[in-house]
């Protein structure tokens, strides 16, 4: 299971700010490893936060190796503009010259988009990446990407510098970044989403977004932190029995929890039937009842993520 | 340490409401907004990117970014307290254009900028301009008349201090002496000019036009060469507006959930907040569960209870029923322990309100009062 999603080369993790993205790309990345591929995470947080969660050492900007299997990094837009700069630029004379330069490097972070465009194309360059024998150094790399609006920004970047640079190096590695991005094959979309109101109005804005404007493949629709229903579909019934129950004064507040969890849950069924109207498979993952997601949690997450 | 924002909320002139994403921020702005509208003051409430739902829960049909009134019957006007309830959207591309047309040196650098691809693709989407543009509204509408109350949603981020930091860093990276000795190395309409320049920067630029393509420099230089012209007055205006930010009569609030991961955010926040001269006035905590400490039900005495009054089936009833109280007592538990945390972590913020969970998400006018009922 899950095969088809773990078997692409590039991932990327898109999503409202608190559905859950960090979660999700780790379960993904222990998933992965668990079926003994070789992962890399690649994330852009101000203060990171995926190493408290997977109990690892901290995940600085450079790549490191935080469990076996696993490599992951912190994308720091400058860091990420010169190391990309480098990986392209390749001859290091040439390198040097351009990229030490103090003023080419103040003219380059005032480029538009460039910031954006460093850091997806260091992660898209791993995607790449071979070691000495000619295979590929990492069998999938997981982007945690940005909150909704950055995060389309973040991926709409290289289709702009298609449409707006001239033929050159810059045009040939977004024209390859886009190859990428648009094979189904090689890469998916993984958009996480609640299955409450504003979060399932976002990503029913964000589908077409992604998939008509850009092009993009997805991979998976997680609707993530779905309350395991006790009422199920019996809403009317529930709610009956909370009136019953509320007559009885020492049981008003049990009425009223009672009643209010059965609404939520009816709530939480319409918006995954919306969400499921959208194209693609759907995986629902649990809320679970802990005060911090450690790596017991999150291995659990992937577990669901694999069966499904 | 006081229980509410009434004394911001009838004192201040800004409220800037702060916070990570998918804390109900936004909600908390709206909520505020109506609080000082019923107690009489004329209100605008500035929000970005705003839910739908949301706009509609204000009776208005969609967000706009020119100034709606929201129906006094709608958000229970208090007979004849003189206050107004005004909503506006930022308009992020709207705003950017809007400098552009007024700050240009001329019509044809104005006209040059506007009709440019580069801008035509990045004007609503650059990297702080959001950010940016919210402070240029801010001190558009700070002094405003119409306006007792001006209460400011900061735009979504990852990170609640790119708000501070990032129109700074946005006009340093286009304004920074590099840009400026790019720009003058390209002539304008055209091409590389190499007698200005030493053999080692024109040697550099060609290592860098390889990697762009021909043209494509010289392209953006004139962009930024532009727009540059722009900056000045931008530079000089997101310095007055960050200044005025940290005048007495502005209050910063810090919304947050229960989630432990949001409680750090706006303890990150409150912190840069201090670094740059200004003061967190309040915290909130929103959708705090609770609940009344009682042992749970037995389900079988509920299913009893069922029974009896024919509800069915009684059994399976009782046990969600009881099932829904534990799990609400979990619930409840950690949202104490995390507002315990905030009493304790916050105590220099002078006002905490706890905001209760409401059974459904925010987005009628029944809601949104409840919301504000709680603030004051």
């Amino acid at each position: 299971m899950a095969s088809d999603l773990l078997n692409r080369r590039f991932l990327a993790v898109i999503g409202k700010g608190g559905t859950g993205k960090t979660t999700v790309s780790a379960s993904l990345a222990l998933l992965a490893a668990s079926r003994g591929k070789r992962v890399l995470v690649a994330m852009s947080q101000a203060r990171e936060r995926m190493s408290a969660m997977l109990e690892t050492s901290f995940i600085g900007s450079e790549v490191s190796t935080i469990l076996p299997n696993i490599d992951a990094v912190n994308l720091d837009p400058d860091a990420c503009l010169e190391e990309y700069g480098m990986m392209v630029l390749k001859v290091r004379a040439l390198y040097k010259a351009v990229m030490d330069n103090r003023l080419v490097k103040g003219f380059l972070r005032a480029v538009p988009g460039m910031d954006a465009w460093a850091m997806l194309g260091k992660t898209l360059y791993h995607v790449k990446e071979t070691d000495s024998a000619g295979r590929p150094r990492y069998d999938l790399v997981i982007l945690d990407a940005p909150a909704t609006g950055h995060g389309l920004q973040m991926l709409r970047v290289p289709k702009v510098i298609t449409e707006v640079a001239p033929p050159g190096l810059l045009r040939r590695e977004a024209d390859d970044g886009l190859r990428i991005l648009r094979d189904p094959a090689l890469s998916g979309m993984v958009v996480v989403t609640l299955a409450e109101e504003m979060p399932t109005a976002e990503t029913e804005e964000l589908y077409p977004q992604l998939t008509r404007d850009l092009g993009l493949p997805i991979g998976r629709l997680v609707i993530n932190q779905v309350l395991p229903p006790v009422f199920g579909a019996k809403t009317d019934n529930a709610l009956r029995a909370a009136a019953v129950l509320g007559r009885a004064s020492a049981l008003e507040a049990v009425a009223q929890v009672g009643a209010a969890r059965a609404r939520r849950e009816a709530l939480q069924r319409t918006m995954i039937e919306r969400l499921a109207k959208l194209p693609g498979q759907k995986v629902i993952l649990p809320s679970l009842a802990v005060d911090r997601l450690r790596r017991a949690e999150i291995e659990a997450l992937a577990k669901g993520l694999g069966a499904l | 340490m006081q229980r509410s924002l009434e004394d911001l909320i009838s004192t201040r002139r800004v409220i800037v409401t702060v916070g990570c994403g998918g804390v109900g921020k936004t909600t908390v702005a709206a909520a505020v907004a109506l609080a000082a509208a019923r107690k009489g003051r004329r209100v605008l409430c500035l929000t970005i990117d705003p839910a739908k739902r949301l706009a509609t829960s204000l009776g208005l049909k969609e967000m706009r970014a020119e100034a709606q009134t929201v129906p006094p019957e709608l958000w229970g006007q208090p007979e004849s307290t003189g206050g107004a309830l005004t909503a506006m959207m930022l308009d992020v591309r709207g705003t950017f254009d809007e400098l552009v047309t007024r700050h240009a040196s001329s019509p044809e650098v104005r006209d040059r900028i506007l009709s440019n691809r580069i801008y035509r693709e990045v004007a609503g989407n650059l990297a702080g301009t959001p950010e940016y543009m919210a402070m240029e509204k801010l001190h558009a509408v700070r002094d405003d008349p119409r306006y007792d109350l001006i209460v400011l949603d900061t735009p979504p981020t990852s990170n609640a201090l790119d708000f501070l930091d990032a129109p700074d860093k946005m006009i340093d990276a286009m304004d920074s002496p590099a840009v400026k000795a790019f720009v003058t190395a390209f002539q304008r309409g055209g091409s590389l000019s190499l007698s200005f320049l030493s053999r080692a920067m024109a040697k550099v630029l060609q290592g860098l036009s390889t990697f762009t393509g021909g043209g494509f420099l010289e392209q953006i230089a004139e962009f930024l060469s532009d727009l540059q012209g722009l900056f000045g007055g931008f530079r000089e205006r997101a310095s007055k507006v960050r200044e005025s930010l940290a005048a007495r009569d502005v209050a910063f609030v810090l919304v947050t959930s229960t989630d432990p991961m949001a409680v750090g955010e706006a303890m990150f926040f409150a912190e840069r907040l201090q670094q740059n001269g200004m003061v967190a006035e309040a915290v909130v905590m929103n959708r705090v569960r609770s609940l009344p400490e009682q042992a749970p039900p037995s389900a079988d005495r509920l299913a009893g209870i069922l029974g009896e009054a024919g509800v069915e089936p009684a059994q399976e009833l009782g046990n969600a029923f009881s099932k829904s109280w534990r799990d609400a007592q979990v619930w409840a538990r950690r949202d104490a322990q995390e507002v315990a945390r905030v009493a304790r972590d916050f105590a220099a913020v002078p006002r905490h309100v706890v905001v209760p969970a409401l059974d459904e998400d925010v987005y009628d006018i029944a809601a949104l009062t409840h919301v504000a009922a709680c603030l004051v």
